[in-house]
């Protein structure tokens, strides 16, 4: 690649921001930095960056606010920076069109796996991919058949249909309620009970111990996320 | 007296004068006897004592009385005359007693009010000393890391010259584990601000046991991906409602404090059983087991000896104290106990009220 990615940072605390900017330089990112949202909207207005990462707490404007104005105008990703046990943020923010969290503190290879996902999911469309492999576990997308470790695996249509939704985005976390409204409609109630009892079953099908997961993880209070290779 | 005071106790004092007037009418009509009426009245003398807050509501109910009874039920009738035999020793009976009663009961409720206030004074009293108490351990907890933060960075960038490639890597390795103890301690610290934010009680949803469970281990490795934990829960799916942050806040600090108080290097052991009204959470380490001086006071919050306060960086103290704090919310029970080859932590969490099972969709795609 001879042109360089370019992220843009916004972030009201000095050291995160001088240490995120230091591990991106690193993997040779160009990066631009803004303390404040105002100044955050500008910048990726006028830079057009390939990634986007947004911590909530601003001192002038809400989060929110500013997933929501960017979305307007661009798809780029946005990776949101949050601070763990604020769930309900994390979801809004998802819900708003964010592509996914990363929750404070965190490490390098963390970092850069969440922007790397949030990147292929940016460039790819959805129907690109035919197969999903990971592991032990095939998804072929076209021929509707899950096979582990070289067996096939038995899915209901609402299983089937979970699985494949969040294989088709792995790596990225999948909110409760959009899961609930892509696969049971807009008119569900606000009950998840059933989404979650479902992913109990596809659970005991596909991983060899429910407590210890291989391939699809909870995140707590938010949703679920596929591994990705 | 302040004027809606006044104004309740006029009211309560014509209530139940009119009441005690009614019913003895009621009575003095159907039997003609005014024997009675006496002790109607004095009963609605003690409800006035009883409703009011001063004495004199008491007395004025009780010489209207007096005056009432005389005026309307004793011959001659609608007139008041104080010359009927034997009539001054009722008046003054009447009198004594019901100021007698006005008294007691004004005398009762204002010694109650005071038992209630003390009482009250008490348990603000005990929740300043756990505050003091949770104050001076996690100000002493934090100092430790902090200075050894503050002198492994000192020394990396005062004697940048001196210290070999692997002194400064050792000395930056030191720093990364103290920073992610601190860490823990301000998540502990952030779960309870989590609960006292709620006034009624925490906000609980039912949650797949499997889930809590891999969600805390996975949190657990990250942070110490070295130590091995053996987990076995049940196989059939179990809803328990709970605040899920919180318990995985619980399974983690017993699950480090195995790791770390255990101080042998074999695996700890994650189990979950259940019956039909409770799960049972169970951590059990093989190393040297918890003192039996402090069963007791494990999960009180304090260093309990202070000579083996030296040694706290491992500390759990704050972070019992908190699993404590996080299963009593649930309603659930938290307990401590040695066995043959170690310690074993163990928490209860009460099932809801039913567990849920969807339609079944058995149509394979």
């Amino acid at each position: 690649m001879n042109q360089k990615l370019t992220a843009v940072i916004i972030e009201d605390e000095k050291n995160i921001c001088r240490f995120i900017e230091s591990v991106l330089a690193a993997e040779a990112y160009k990066t631009v930095t803004a303390a404040n949202g105002t100044e955050g909207l500008s910048v990726i207005a006028s830079l057009c960056p390939d990634i986007i990462l947004l911590d909530l707490g601003l001192p002038d404007m809400d989060g929110m606010e500013i997933i929501k104005s960017v979305r307007q105008f661009t798809s780029t990703p946005i990776i949101v920076i949050s601070a763990r046990s604020r769930e309900d943020e994390k979801v809004a923010a998802l819900d708003c069109g964010a592509d996914d969290y990363i929750t404070k503190p965190f490490g390098t290879s963390e970092l850069m796996a969440r922007i790397r996902t949030a990147l292929r999911h940016s460039h790819r469309t959805t129907s690109a991919d035919t197969v999903y492999a990971c592991g032990g576990l095939v998804i072929d997308f076209e021929r509707r058949i899950i096979s582990l470790d070289g067996e096939n695996v038995h899915l209901t249509q609402i299983e089937y249909k979970l699985v494949s939704m969040l294989a088709r985005q792995a790596g990225k976390v999948l909110t409760y309620d959009y899961l609930m409204r892509q696969i049971w409609g807009p008119y569900n109630d606000n009950n998840n009970q059933i989404l979650r009892v479902n992913m109990a079953h596809i659970r005991r099908k596909l991983e060899k111990n429910p407590a210890e997961p291989e391939y699809i993880f909870t995140e707590i209070g938010v949703g679920y996320r596929m591994r990705e290779e | 007296m302040k004027k809606p005071v006044l104004l309740h106790d006029i009211q309560v004092t014509l209530f139940f004068l009119a009441a005690a007037t009614i019913l003895s009418s009621v009575f003095f009509v159907l039997s003609h006897n005014a024997a009675n009426v006496a002790i109607i009245y004095v009963l609605a003398t003690v409800f006035v004592a009883r409703n009011t807050s001063r004495y004199v509501p008491g007395i004025v109910t009780a010489f209207l009385s007096v005056i009432f009874i005389n005026f309307v039920f004793t011959y001659p009738y609608l007139e008041l005359n104080f010359s009927l035999d034997g009539y001054p020793v009722t008046f003054l009976g009447m009198m004594i007693i019901a100021s007698l009663t006005s008294t007691l009961t004004t005398h009762l409720k204002e010694q109650g009010r005071i038992l209630k206030e003390r009482e009250h004074m008490l348990i603000e009293a005990e929740k300043e000393k756990m505050r003091a108490n949770l104050l001076r351990a996690i100000s002493h907890d934090l100092r430790t890391p902090l200075t050894s933060i503050i002198g492994a960075a000192a020394s990396y960038l005062e004697q940048d010259a001196q210290l070999s490639q692997a002194d400064k890597a050792k000395l930056v390795e030191l720093i990364s584990e103290d920073a992610q103890w601190l860490l823990h301690m301000v998540e502990n610290l952030l779960s309870v601000t989590r609960i006292n934010d709620q006034t009624v009680g925490i906000k609980t949803t039912p949650e797949p046991l499997e889930e809590i469970v891999s969600c805390a281990l996975s949190r657990f490795h990250k942070r110490l991906p070295e130590y091995k934990i053996n987990t076995k829960i049940p196989d059939e799916l179990i809803m328990i409602p709970m605040d899920a942050t919180l318990i995985e806040q619980v399974l983690i600090n017993l699950l480090e404090n195995a790791v770390y108080h255990g101080g042998s290097g074999m695996p700890v052991e994650l189990y979950v059983t259940v019956d039909e009204h409770q799960a049972r959470f169970c951590v059990r380490d093989y190393g040297l087991g918890l003192d039996p001086q402090i069963l007791d006071s494990v999960f009180d919050g304090c260093t309990p000896t202070p000579s083996r306060s030296s040694d706290s960086r491992k500390g759990m103290g704050i972070g019992l104290s908190i699993c404590k704090t996080i299963i009593n919310a649930h309603h659930g029970q938290i307990f401590a106990k040695n066995h043959s080859e170690g310690a074993e932590f163990t928490f209860t969490l009460p099932l809801g009220e039913h567990t849920y099972e969807p339609e079944t969709d058995s149509s394979d795609h």
